[in-house]
């Protein structure tokens, strides 16, 4: 008999047996009768709709479309997804024959009649504790102060416990960088501890064996080499270190072993930044900035609004100063070579190679003149500015000098030291270090970057290093092919590798571990103590949640074996360590016991650097920079947006997660412009073959407008060839296979060539698109308010649309709502779509994660989606809007009167209830739906969970079944539990204490939830605001979430001369 | 309809056995022991709390403490391994059930539970069924009892009908009872 049950787990659907196997759904759908267009009724009335409407109400003269194929109208994409739902989204699971469905309909009725006669499992056991906890009581969740440490930042975060089990990741709302908020990464931190791949064994080869027989042969190891040569031939290769503890760990084995050595490597290293701004101040500087200041923003190649480690903080001021309510908007230039999330917030973007952002920022730096002007002089000889970029530079430089020192240039990671060097030197030109930019000392000495890995190289190639102790993340996968790390540490490639003993610690058996001695299963951060750095100093305590789950050892107590001293737990040698540092006479106790519960260790912010910079000192790095190759396209690698580089492959929510730019899931993909595409006579989904630097490397292609032309990018973290991690496996393409240690990031002269094949890409950007109406709307500040004034005479179309007087009443009766009203607002103009909100709903609403082929098939399950629309009728130069959307709780719900079962009914709060064990699935609630924000279980998606998964299930949210609807439901496991606290204390629900987990995450507040019977609630006051509009308005549903208005700042200079008047304004599609 | 909504098939008058033959009659019958006392966490959390050993031990360590009877509960403690004790009040797993609330605005257990005093094993006296939940929901107040006697096993609301349904309302008022049922109450 066929399962009915897919498999399940974040493995992608390709090892699907084939008994399960779908009919394939071929790229252009087979012109049945059924879809023949003659024929077609809902087809020919759209086409009737889309020629008969208005054009000036669907875009009100701005085009808003969601990807090319849509934009110009292709007869793929009209065909393909000219139906609601894509083709097969309603097929049954497997290709089962009638008859065979007709045995299964069989067996599941017999056993329906088997389990009606005892509806209730009568041996179910109740396990209390042995010793309650005395913070604990059964049933109520705690919450810890923690942490989670990656690049070598940590940042803090808040941690839900129910009875042991952390279940919730939010951010530690003291933590001058969290704010309360965290990203994606935090948020699916949580699936890497109970991920059931994780390595248990830890082992000598391929004998397993104790932690104790492995620091028993290491003292005796250590020992001779101690005295041997101290330590001359141990080699350390670990992840940058912030971690005041770690540090000292390293220093006490450096003076036992003075000889021996650290290396430190990450993929996204900083250390360009330190460099540019060593020659600066002297000292190796992080610049931080507060944007809450700054009037006008340029951000050179940039992505400060999601790049780690100080993006959350970043993000909360920038988008404070988006919000007309909060006082006049700043404005924001951005120069980079593809949208980025930053590049999509952006008032003015220039779209530009890698390469060229130098000459940017060196004719800006020239324009701006004063401190910088010696600097920029120099290196524009060097690079030569783009003629057509010399608008946007003299308007952004003018801009600039007009708000003086209220302004802050940003460089981005990936652009070399002498970037970071003219960004500084524009910062002190403008006068902005102290305003809205302060240079503090880099939270990291040494360098982190390939590069810096070479000696080490060298090292090993010629026999130099006995033992090398990895606790770096996965080297061989994430370091530059040309490191050649996999042929050193292979022993039929490395004659010396037989004098060599790999240590090496992780979460998994990945590619590395495979050329590893000695192979330790690391224990999970939040499986034991440890502290470390955030990125303008601050010490965050990483605070335990649980016992190591899978015989996990930590990185402090590894390294402690190092000293050959007595085993001490993490716990005691981070306390000894701070209690060692404490000032002698003061209460250590006290001191120790709050910074374990706040979480940050208080007054440990390093104070920034006083002494005067010196910007011509930079000129060295002028006369060192050598440009890149020119000629070809440009090979750009990026960190992914969803699985960084690779260490977050293997969590299923961030594969499934749309890609913030993209919307694709479960693939990276090489991304070009649509010119570019053009001249290489490539399409979406066609495979290339890239040839860079000598090596070849297939790639598949996808076309994202905004992408500067003849540049690919290639996105980091995919192609996962580890043995155990099967969610990462095989997903994508692996592009540290063409980076090289000189260019990490970008260098010219690569090629792509067509090849015949092709690959299928599950993107959700066609799902559930909104036909031809205003749904995301951003205006610029002078249109908004020319459109208000026309509002007022009932003359603007748009607004009148969105929020005028409705004309034909709406038959369903009206609700009484006597006590609360929730309500959400959602502010367009702060959203930055970076999706930690996706992930965080997932999280705390146990959404399941159904698999690549599932999605192709519209059935991906969140919640709650983000829009991206491009805007704008230039085809390689679009605007971009996002536009998060879940149910909005319709206070006329057209979901509600379709349902034949009362399975989802209103509430008197207005909440749009879904009653799972009500819900036969007829899916007409979805049909009806004008949002499509219902979700489906096709499938048994949550069948087949391990012990360790089913810990991370929130135990306020049922978990679904198969053939059950489901949707936003506001978090009402939060309202009522709230409710509940308010009324046993009889007092009313506080707006503070309650709020929705996307709302709780949004490192914006973009996202604001509350009772509308408040007339003091932020929400409120959301939904009064001038640029508050509902979605769909024109239906009369009465949506509960009002969008506001995104509103743009743009600079006169540089705003376009008007399209023609009678243009037709193609609406968004 | 009838057969499923049988006592026989909500599983209701079953007693149980139970790992350990924990008494009901002589713990809260003959000792009147508050019923909060092991129940620790019925005022505060959905779950009414099932006692841990070490509650177990805080008398059996004096009296009793050589029982035949307590032996599992003795070893329990010393293994540091929990006692399995069966459920009885089972309701299924999309129904959110809140103990602190109901006590709060003045539902007694014996409402629900029975007569546990009268118990040799714990068995379901109520149907638990959503009729049975709604009947109450929608008026309350019959089953309304003063704070001091939530836990009485005993108290029974005024003979005279006008002078019960007086303190049903009263005490809904004084307690600010607002039951709900709208269907995210208890299903989410």
């Amino acid at each position: 008999m066929p399962s009915l049950k897919p498999k399940l787990d974040g493995a992608t659907m390709k090892d699907t047996p084939t008994s399960f196997a779908l009919p394939v759904v071929s790229d252009k759908a087979e012109a049945t009768p059924a879809h023949d267009h003659a024929h077609d009724v809902v087809g020919d009335a759209l086409d009737h709709a889309a020629a008969h409407s208005d054009a000036s109400e669907s875009g009100y003269g701005r085009t808003y479309w969601r990807s090319l194929e849509e934009k110009l109208g292709k007869p793929e994409y009209l065909e393909e997804s000219r139906p609601e739902f894509p083709e097969g989204a309603d097929l049954p699971p497997t290709g089962v024959a009638r008859r065979e469905f007709m045995q299964l309909l069989g067996a599941s009725l017999a056993l329906a009649g088997a389990t009606a006669c005892s509806t209730r499992p009568v041996d179910e056991r109740m396990v209390p504790y042995t010793r309650t906890p005395p913070e604990l009581v059964p049933g109520n969740p705690l919450h810890y102060a923690s942490g989670m440490t990656f690049g070598g930042h940590t940042s803090g975060l808040l941690i839900t416990a129910r009875e042991g089990r952390p279940i919730k990741v939010e951010g530690n709302p003291q933590h001058p960088v969290n704010l309360g908020a965290a990203g994606p990464f935090e948020q699916a931190f949580l699936l890497s501890l109970y991920d059931p791949q994780r390595a248990r064994v830890l082992r000598y080869r391929k004998e397993p064996r104790s932690l104790r027989t492995f620091g028993e042969e290491l003292v005796a190891g250590l020992g001779r080499a101690v005295t041997e040569n101290g330590g001359g031939r141990v080699r350390f290769l670990t992840e940058p270190n912030t971690s005041p503890v770690l540090d000292h760990l390293r220093s006490r084995i450096q003076q036992r072993m003075p000889n021996a050595r650290f290396h430190s490597y990450t993929s996204v290293t900083q250390d360009a930044a330190s460099e540019g701004t060593r020659t600066v101040f002297g000292q190796p500087a992080t610049p931080l900035y507060d944007f809450s200041k700054a009037d006008v923003i340029l951000s050179l190649d940039a992505d400060f609004l999601e790049s780690r480690p100080a993006n959350l903080a970043y993000a909360r001021a920038f988008a404070q100063r988006r919000d007309p309510g909060e006082g006049n908007l700043n404005r924001l230039y951005v120069a980079e070579p593809r949208f980025t999330i930053t590049g999509g917030m952006a008032d003015h973007r220039l779209r530009v190679k890698s390469q060229e952002v130098l000459a940017i920022a060196a004719a800006i730096a020239s324009r701006v003149g004063g401190a910088a002007a010696g600097l920029a002089g120099a290196a524009a000889a060097k690079a030569q500015l783009n003629e057509a970029h010399t608008r946007w530079v003299d308007a952004v430089a003018a801009d600039l000098r007009a708000a003086g020192a209220r302004t802050a240039v940003v460089a981005g990671e990936r652009q070399p030291a002498i970037v970071h060097a003219l960004a500084a030197a524009i910062n002190v030109a403008l006068g902005n270090v102290g305003q809205t930019v302060r240079f503090v000392p880099s939270a990291t000495a040494e360098t982190t970057s390939a590069a810096g890995l070479r000696g080490l190289v060298d090292e090993i190639k010629n026999g130099a290093v006995d033992t090398l102790v990895i606790t770096a993340w996965n080297p061989i996968y994430r370091a530059p092919v040309d490191l050649g790390l996999r042929d050193l540490l292979d022993p039929a490639t490395n004659p010396n590798r037989s004098k060599l003993t790999v240590i090496y610690s992780s979460l998994f058996e990945d590619e590395t571990s495979a050329y590893a001695d000695w192979f330790i299963p690391a224990a999970h951060e939040l499986e034991y103590w440890s502290d470390g750095r955030s990125m303008d100093g601050t010490v965050t305590v990483v605070q335990p949640l649980i016992q190591p789950l899978f015989n996990g050892v930590s990185t402090p107590e590894l390294l402690a074996l190092f000293l050959g001293e007595p085993y001490r737990t993490s716990y005691q040698i981070l306390r000894d360590f701070w209690r060692g540092r404490a000032v002698a006479g003061t209460d250590f106790e006290t001191a120790w016991e709050t910074w374990v519960s706040v979480g940050i260790v208080p007054d440990t912010a390093t104070a920034a650097i006083a002494g005067t910079p010196n910007v011509d000192a930079a000129r060295a790095l002028v006369d060192a920079y050598t440009p890149p190759a020119a000629g070809e396209l440009e090979v750009n690698f990026v960190a992914d947006y969803k699985v960084y580089d690779g260490q977050f492959a293997n969590l299923s929510w961030l594969q499934e997660l749309p890609d913030p730019i993209s919307k694709m899931t479960w693939d990276n993909a090489a991304y070009l412009s649509p010119t570019t595409a053009a001249r290489l006579k490539l399409e979406p989904g066609d495979v290339a073959t890239l040839k860079y630097g000598g090596r070849t490397l297939d790639v598949p292609v996808w076309i994202i407008p905004g992408t500067a032309d003849d540049v690919v990018v290639l996105p980091l973290g995919y192609g996962r060839m580890g043995l155990h991690e099967t969610v990462a496996k095989e997903v994508g393409f692996n592009a540290n296979l063409v980076r090289t240690a000189n260019a990490p990031w970008f260098d010219g002269g690569a090629t792509l060539e067509k090849t015949r094949r092709t690959h299928k890409f599950a993107l959700t950007q066609h799902h559930w698109r909104m036909e031809n109406r205003p749904l995301a709307l951003d205006m610029t500040v002078a249109a908004f308010r020319a459109e208000q004034e026309k509002e007022k005479t009932k003359g603007s179309t748009v607004l009148a649309r969105v929020r005028g007087d409705l004309e034909g009443a709406n038959l369903l009766p009206d609700f009484k709502y006597e006590d609360y009203k929730w309500a959400m607002a959602i502010d367009l103009a702060r959203c930055t779509g970076c999706a930690a909100c996706v992930v965080a709903c997932q999280s705390e609403n146990n959404i399941p994660v159904v698999g690549k082929e599932q999605v192709s098939r519209s059935r991906e399950m969140q919640w709650l989606r983000i829009d991206r629309y491009f805007t704008g009728d230039e085809l390689n130069n679009p605007e971009m809007v996002m536009q998060p959307v879940a149910c909005v709780h319709c206070e006329k719900a057209p979901c509600e009167y379709v349902c034949p079962v009362n399975a989802t009914v209103h509430s008197d709060e207005g909440l749009n209830d879904m009653v799972y064990n009500r819900c036969v699935g007829t899916r007409y609630c979805s049909n009806n739906c004008p949002y499509k924000v219902r979700r489906f279980n096709y499938l048994h998606y949550t069948a087949d969970k391990t012990p360790t998964q089913k810990m991370l299930m929130n135990p306020d949210v049922t978990v679904r079944n198969r053939g059950v609807m489901e949707k936003c439901t506001y978090c009402v496991q939060r309202i009522e539990r709230v409710r509940i606290k308010a009324r046993v204390e009889k007092r009313p629900i506080f707006e503070k204490e309650l709020q929705t987990a996307c709302q709780q995450t949004c490192p914006t507040q973009a996202i604001v939830f509350g009772t509308l019977s408040d007339p003091n609630a932020q929400v409120t006051k959301d939904h009064n605001d001038e640029r508050a509009y509902k979605l769909l308005h024109e239906l009369g549903t009465k949506p509960r979430t009002a969008h506001l208005i995104r509103l743009r700042n743009p600079n006169p200079a540089l705003v376009p001369p008007k399209p023609a008047e009678g243009q037709p304004a193609e609406g968004g599609h | 309809m009838a057969y499923v909504r049988s006592p026989f098939v909500t599983n209701q008058n079953r007693p149980l056995e139970q790992p350990i033959e924990f008494d009901h009659r002589h713990h809260a019958g003959d000792e009147q022991i508050d019923c909060r006392y092991c129940h620790f966490s019925v005022e505060k959390s959905p779950s009414a709390g099932i006692p841990s050993t070490t509650v177990c031990m805080s008398c059996h360590a004096q009296v009793w403490n050589k029982s035949p009877y307590l032996t599992l509960v003795r070893q329990a403690y010393f293994t540091d391994q929990p006692i399995p004790w069966v459920r009885v009040h089972n309701l299924p797993d999309f129904v959110y059930f809140n103990h602190a609330i109901h006590v709060a605005k003045g539902v007694g257990c014996v409402t629900c539970h029975g007569r546990v005093d009268q118990m040799a094993a714990i068995e379901q006296t109520a149907p638990l069924t959503m009729q049975w939940c709604l009947d109450c929901h929608r008026n309350p107040q019959p089953n309304l009892r003063p704070q001091e006697f939530i836990t009485s096993l005993t108290w029974q609301p005024p003979e005279k009908k006008d002078e019960a349904a007086a303190l049903g309302q009263k005490l809904a008022e004084q307690y600010d009872v607002h039951s709900r049922t709208s269907c995210s109450t208890c299903h989410r």
